[in-house]
């Protein structure tokens, strides 16, 4: 009686580390603590998010830009999904783009903070799993979550509209599952983050730092914990691959469209830039990075080192990778300067990862803390309340920032911040692009009659809700546009809006005095502070030639 | 008092204690209730860390050794009576009355083993391999030894002859006469496994497997109409003439039962002609519209298929996610198939068609018999066509013991796989049955699992489908991409499909089914060449389902291109063939499987539409990125142009990645990479999602036939 031998599927898996094929012992999934989480931070921020931009004004343009490609996505003569162009990374965009479906949302700015909100509820969905899988009490793990949701930095970019939160929701729901991935050996949850970073990594660029150390992170701990190449090499691959696909493909996308394949980073900006990059000693840099982390992140300065010790010291290798990121999120802002990646240096919004990664590694520390992880947790929450003020202060007086001040002011004084300055002297508010918008949208009804550069009045196009009003850049590209530019008559314009301040507006350059008000034939139909409407006569001719050709104006 | 030490020591006379004493709480269970009741044994007692065990035959060396091997430490075999023995092991273990040897069972399997053993025709290590066998299974002793081919069918046969006096018949060479042979209904004969050889006005000589019952005698005998005396026959040789006798009735009933019972759910009818008329009529349309308005009616085209693409890619990722989010199979642990009490487990039939395969066979029945269950429950049918005659020759050469069945199915047409798969079914006598490929290595425990899973799920579910892979998938790229392929769709979509309670395409093989619910469904569409889809949507909307387990079957992929390419092509013909079958009253199908199941079934089936089109958007992309040709972009207005831009971006990323992801999940770490270059293979898919599609109007029924064993050792 002989017993053949056949390979088991046990017996291919002996030697894997990680656990493949089935759940491990895991929290329990509890859908519904993550939909209040979600629906409790959704709604709160949007509400106060309303506030702050609707009555306080204070509303960063980068964000009405974003809203206003998401309006032409749906609205303009014809859609266009080009609209989302190169400026930012396109799911920054594309993310927020079915907000922008109903225009009636959009002109009322009630969009505006949901385009931040849903995000950074998100981000708390995240931390709260975390905060589950280190064991931490329910209540704590509420505490610290209103803690963290009650920071300023957090407050300002959760509900002003801005990008930011959009990847970092994204970045930290990947971590969150690396987080999970030590914990249970399952490798879906390496396929899972994967997969985040891969969205985060067009979401926002700086990902891509983050991405780059989790891989290595990963290959590092399979290595130590005995796993043969093949599974260290395949676990990388299913890791990296949705990543590296995304980034090849957009890659591809730029060469295809603008015969430029890295066009997605060297045409990158910060729309809301706060000026030119000056020049940085290492000394000053030095500087700049203690005072983003103290004045932005002050839990950084202890989390840090105590990552560092549990990973050095107590073979905490997971501990030390945090500690690696969370240095890592400290030292880009200054490597952006050095490499000169940035027009908008060491601005206080780069202490918005620096502050959410110590989140993660002061969970981590809890988590690893055992018995003491509810002393940790709550030393954590200590340290949350005690920021707020400090922060509040800090941003109302650091140097390199974009809407911090205003919004510090706002909230301290409840006062409206139109027309007040930010520390970079650019004007708070959004009262001339109200007028000017209510003035079209009473006066304009017809399809691509406004010739503009909506480079410079996309926040008017986008109050109006109308983009197809427009005969704008992205209508038929740049080539067509600056055609009509010169002969606007011809191509069936019947205005001309251009922004009155010297910030690169084609048609302003072009039509310098029209702008000015002093071209006899271009009339100046509608003025506001940074606005200006002008109408273009049927036959007009750039120069002063009027031809019959289209009837006498 | 005489003593018998094993292993360590040699006998010795003293005052030890003695099963009268009681049993010893620690020690009770040391040896299973099967082993205790079959060799008289009974650990009772502990004495200077030999433990003591209480045997009726102390001297008997296997009783001994079997003994040993399950207690790890020294061990003392201590005489006792039979009585003393039996009522401790009734107080350990209450006795089931029908699960407790009887006396006259014990001796016949005792008069049994020393007929063989004295005779010289089995030797003490396959007397006590099938001894412990018996006391797990409690099956016939003899039946243990054939099935382990350590004795043959007819010396068995002559055993039992000389245990129950009666005569033997050989039917080897045997021509029936049919009129004689078909007086016992086809029923009775294989519930029973007899059938006449003889008759007399007054006696009919009948050839049995096993001595029948009193109240199977009496069934017979009124079946008969006049009394009959039975005779032993070799069950193999008892088992074709049956075959041989009804074969008529078998390739009736295989070929027509679907057919004549549901003709509305067969597909032996490619498209009905309601189908028929919609389609002509739907051509008609899209040329008149084409012919008026071309530019609308070539964006509406170009629309439809784009959000055809769209919706099964995102069906398709959010099966994935789910899988990938929880554990969906119906899980069995080692720990629950070692505490199945291998007496109750029933019969299990396992069908395997084989065609031109010969030079398999060994290997089959090496892996077959290496599955973790009693070859005593084993019904397998080998399913041979009969013009395939190396193969059936092969068989018969191999004088297989009396589990497997060779079974040759009659020349007619179709002469597909569903049809010997129903031919073998009327032949099953398991309560579930199984189809394995004759290339297939199921995990050894699968049918073990198979049997919890069903105990332990809805009693809706009458089918459980086991993973598929391949065990070459190293063997070149076009394997690694098959098995990619598979992880995907076997760890991922399924699983996720079987969650959601959706309707299933089965997997060509290890769906093991409920028997009688298969055959009540009228079992496989033998006008089908993916009866297996066909039938996993048949049940659903019969109101049952499916269930996955967590037990993996590997075949032989494909190495060959051409080869695997003729394979995909009835797959993807077969898929076309089902949609067409379950869509020909969409309004009833929706009605049985809800409008979950509906969106399910038409977009798992959309997936061979979309290998389709795959090549014309292609063509179409690529086109546009040397050409930037004008038409092109007005094919794709707004929101056509965001779906298709979606697919380029999002459906090309979702599809590369459930590769990866099912080979990560699979633990097939070093399948990733080929995973990336996935695309390739979809290329491959479309060729043969093709070549399907012309062959669904030039040839709907042919099977293409899949060469196997060109793995080049790599198995």
């Amino acid at each position: 009686m002989s017993t053949p031998v056949v390979v088991h599927t046990k017996d291919r898996l002996s030697g894997v580390v990680q656990l493949v094929g089935r759940r491990p012992n895991d929290i329990e999934r509890r859908w519904w603590e993550s939909a209040l989480v979600f629906a409790f931070f959704t709604i709160g921020y949007t509400w106060f998010g309303y506030w702050v931009v609707v009555d306080m004004h204070v509303v960063g343009f980068e964000t009405l830009d974003r809203l206003n490609r998401a309006l032409m996505v749906w609205h303009n003569d014809p859609a266009k999904l080009s609209a989302i162009g190169f400026d930012y990374p396109p799911l920054a965009t594309l993310l927020i783009a079915p907000l922008a479906i109903f225009r009636g949302l959009v002109t009322s700015l009630a969009v505006v903070p949901l385009a931040s909100a849903i995000f950074a509820a998100f981000t708390m969905v995240a931390f709260n799993t975390m905060m589950r899988r280190a064991l931490i009490a329910g209540p704590l793990r509420y505490a610290v979550l209103l803690a963290l949701g009650a920071n300023p930095m957090v407050l300002l970019y959760a509900t002003t509209g801005t990008r930011h939160f959009v990847w970092i929701a994204l970045v930290v729901t990947a971590l969150g599952g690396l987080f999970a991935w030590y914990i249970t050996a399952d490798v879906r949850f390496v396929m899972l983050s994967g997969i985040a970073f891969s969205i985060a990594s067009i979401a926002g660029y700086t990902s891509l730092t983050f991405f780059v150390l989790s891989a290595i992170m990963i290959g590092a701990i399979l290595a130590r914990l005995g796993a043969d190449g093949t599974e260290v090499e395949g676990t990388v691959v299913g890791f990296a691959s949705p990543t590296v696909y995304v980034i090849a493909l957009w890659t591809v996308f730029n060469f295809i469209l603008l015969l430029r394949p890295f066009a997605w980073i060297t045409r990158s900006s910060d729309a809301a830039a706060s000026g030119g990059l000056e020049t940085f000693s290492a000394v000053e840099l030095l500087r700049a990075t203690g005072q983003l982390v103290l004045y932005g992140a002050p839990i950084a300065i202890i989390v840090l080192p105590a990552l560092v010790f549990a990973g050095v010291a107590r073979g905490n290798p997971f501990a030390l990778w945090l500690g690696v990121m969370l240095g890592a999120s400290i030292v880009m802002p200054s490597a952006a300067v050095v490499l000169r990646l940035t027009d908008s240096p060491m601005l206080m919004r780069n202490a918005l990862p620096i502050l959410l990664i110590s989140m993660i590694g002061a969970i981590w520390l809890a988590r690893s803390a055992d018995e003491g992880s509810t002393l940790v947790a709550a030393l954590l929450v200590v340290a949350l309340v005690i920021s707020i003020p400090w922060t509040i202060q800090a941003m109302k007086t650091y140097r390199y920032q974009n809407l911090e001040a205003p919004f510090a002011a706002a909230i301290t004084t409840g006062e409206s911040q139109e027309g007040a300055e930010t520390l970079a002297r650019e004007k708070v508010g959004i009262f001339s692009e109200q007028a000017m918008a209510e003035y079209i949208s009473n006066n304009v009804s017809r399809d691509n009659s406004i010739l503009t550069d909506n480079a410079q009045t996309y926040a008017v196009m986008m109050l109006t809700g109308h983009p197809e009003w427009f005969f704008d850049r992205i209508d038929q590209s740049d080539g067509p546009w600056k055609i009509a530019l010169r002969d606007p008559a011809a191509h069936g314009v019947l205005y001309l809006l251009m922004s009155t301040s010297d910030n690169g507006d084609l048609v302003t350059k072009l039509y310098a005095d029209a702008a000015a008000g002093s071209d006899a034939q271009l009339q100046v139909v509608f003025r506001t502070p940074r606005y200006v409407l002008v109408s273009v006569p049927a036959g007009y001719k750039p120069g002063g030639v009027t031809t019959g050709q289209f009837g006498e104006s | 008092m005489t003593t018998t030490q094993t292993g360590q020591t040699g006998t010795e006379t003293r005052r030890q204690p003695r099963l009268t004493d009681g049993v010893d709480q620690d020690l009770r269970h040391l040896i299973p209730e099967g082993i205790c009741r079959t060799f008289r044994v009974m650990p009772y007692a502990s004495a200077g860390g030999t433990v003591l065990v209480a045997a009726a035959d102390a001297d008997d060396a296997i009783t001994a050794h079997v003994v040993a091997e399950r207690i790890d430490r020294p061990v003392q075999l201590v005489r006792h009576t039979v009585n003393e023995i039996v009522g401790a092991i009734d107080s350990v273990y209450p006795p089931q009355e029908t699960e407790v040897e009887s006396p006259e069972a014990r001796r016949s399997r005792m008069q049994m083993a020393q007929m063989l053993t004295r005779s010289g025709l089995i030797t003490d290590e396959q007397l006590q391999r099938a001894m412990l066998e018996y006391s797990r299974t409690g099956d016939p002793l003899g039946d243990i030894l054939v099935s382990h081919e350590a004795i043959t069918e007819d010396v068995l046969v002559a055993a039992l002859s000389e245990m129950y006096q009666m005569q033997r018949v050989g039917l080897t060479d045997f021509t029936p006469d049919l009129e004689v042979a078909r007086r016992l209904p086809e029923p009775l004969a294989h519930a029973f496994q007899a059938i006449p050889v003889a008759a007399t006005d007054d006696l009919v000589l009948l050839a049995v497997a096993r001595p029948l019952d009193a109240e199977q005698s009496a069934e017979v005998e009124e079946a008969l109409g006049s009394p009959f005396r039975q005779l032993l026959a070799n069950r193999t040789d008892l088992d074709q003439l049956i075959q041989r006798v009804h074969a008529r009735h078998y390739a009736e009933v295989s070929t027509r039962l679907l057919m004549e019972t549901r003709p509305e759910e067969s597909a032996h009818v490619v498209i009905s002609g309601g189908q028929k008329a919609g389609l002509v009529i739907t051509a008609i349309f899209v040329v008149v519209c084409a012919v008026i308005w071309p530019m609308p009616t070539a964006i509406a085209v170009v629309g439809a298929c784009s959000l055809l693409y769209l919706v099964v890619s995102f069906y398709k990722f959010r099966l994935t996610l789910r899988a990938l989010g929880t554990h969906l199979e119906t899980d069995v642990t080692d720990e629950e198939i070692a505490a199945i009490d291998e007496r109750r487990l029933p019969i299990y039939t396992i069908l395997v068609p084989l065609y031109k395969e010969a030079g398999i066979v060994p290997r089959l029945v090496r892996d077959i018999n290496a599955l973790d269950y009693p070859r005593t429950r084993l019904d397998v049918k080998l399913l041979c066509e009969e013009d395939d005659e190396e193969t059936v020759q092969k068989i018969r050469d191999m004088q297989l013991p009396p589990h497997f069945h060779l079974v040759v199915v009659p020349d007619s047409q179709p002469k597909t796989k569903p049809k010997a798969c129903n031919y073998g079914l009327q032949l099953a006598t398991g309560s579930f049955c199984v189809i394995f490929d004759a290339e297939d290595r199921p995990d050894p425990d699968q049918l073990k699992k198979a049997v919890i899973a069903f105990s332990r799920v809805a009693s809706n579910v009458v089918c459980v489908q086991a993973k598929l892979n391949h065990f070459n998938q190293d063997q070149n790229m076009l394997t690694a991409w098959f098995a990619n392929e598979y992880s995907m769709h076997f760890e991922l979509v399924l699983p996720a499909m079987g969650a959601a309670e959706s309707p299933i395409p089965l997997g060509g093989t290890s769906n093991h089914f409920v028997t009688d619910k298969l055959r009540e469904l009228g079992a496989w569409d033998p006008f089908n060449v993916t009866e297996d889809a066909d039938l996993g949507i048949r049940l659903h909307r019969e109101g049952y389902r499916t269930a996955m387990i967590d037990s993996t079957t590997l075949e032989e992929a494909n190495s060959q291109v051409p080869n695997w390419i003729r394979q995909r092509s009835r797959w993807n013909k077969g898929y076309i063939q089902t949609w067409l079958v379950h869509m020909r009253n969409p309004f009833q199908l929706l009605a049985q499987t809800g409008l979950k199941g509906f969106l399910s079934f038409n977009l798992t089936m959309g997936s061979a539409f979309v290998l389709l089109l795959n090549p014309i958007f292609w063509a179409l992309t690529t086109l546009y990125v040397f050409t930037q040709a004008g038409f092109i972009e007005q094919l794709f207005p707004g929101m056509i142009f965001y779906a298709a831009s979606a697919l380029l971006f999002v459906g090309n990323f979702v599809f590369v990645y459930l590769n990866v992801a099912g080979s990560l999940h699979r633990g097939e770490f070093g399948l990733t990479r080929t995973a990336l270059l996935s695309p390739f293979y979809w290329g491959l898919m479309s060729w043969a999602a093709w070549k399907g599609f012309i062959q669904l109007f030039t040839n709907p029924f042919y099977w293409e036939k899949t060469e196997h064993g060109l793995d080049e050792g790599h198995s």
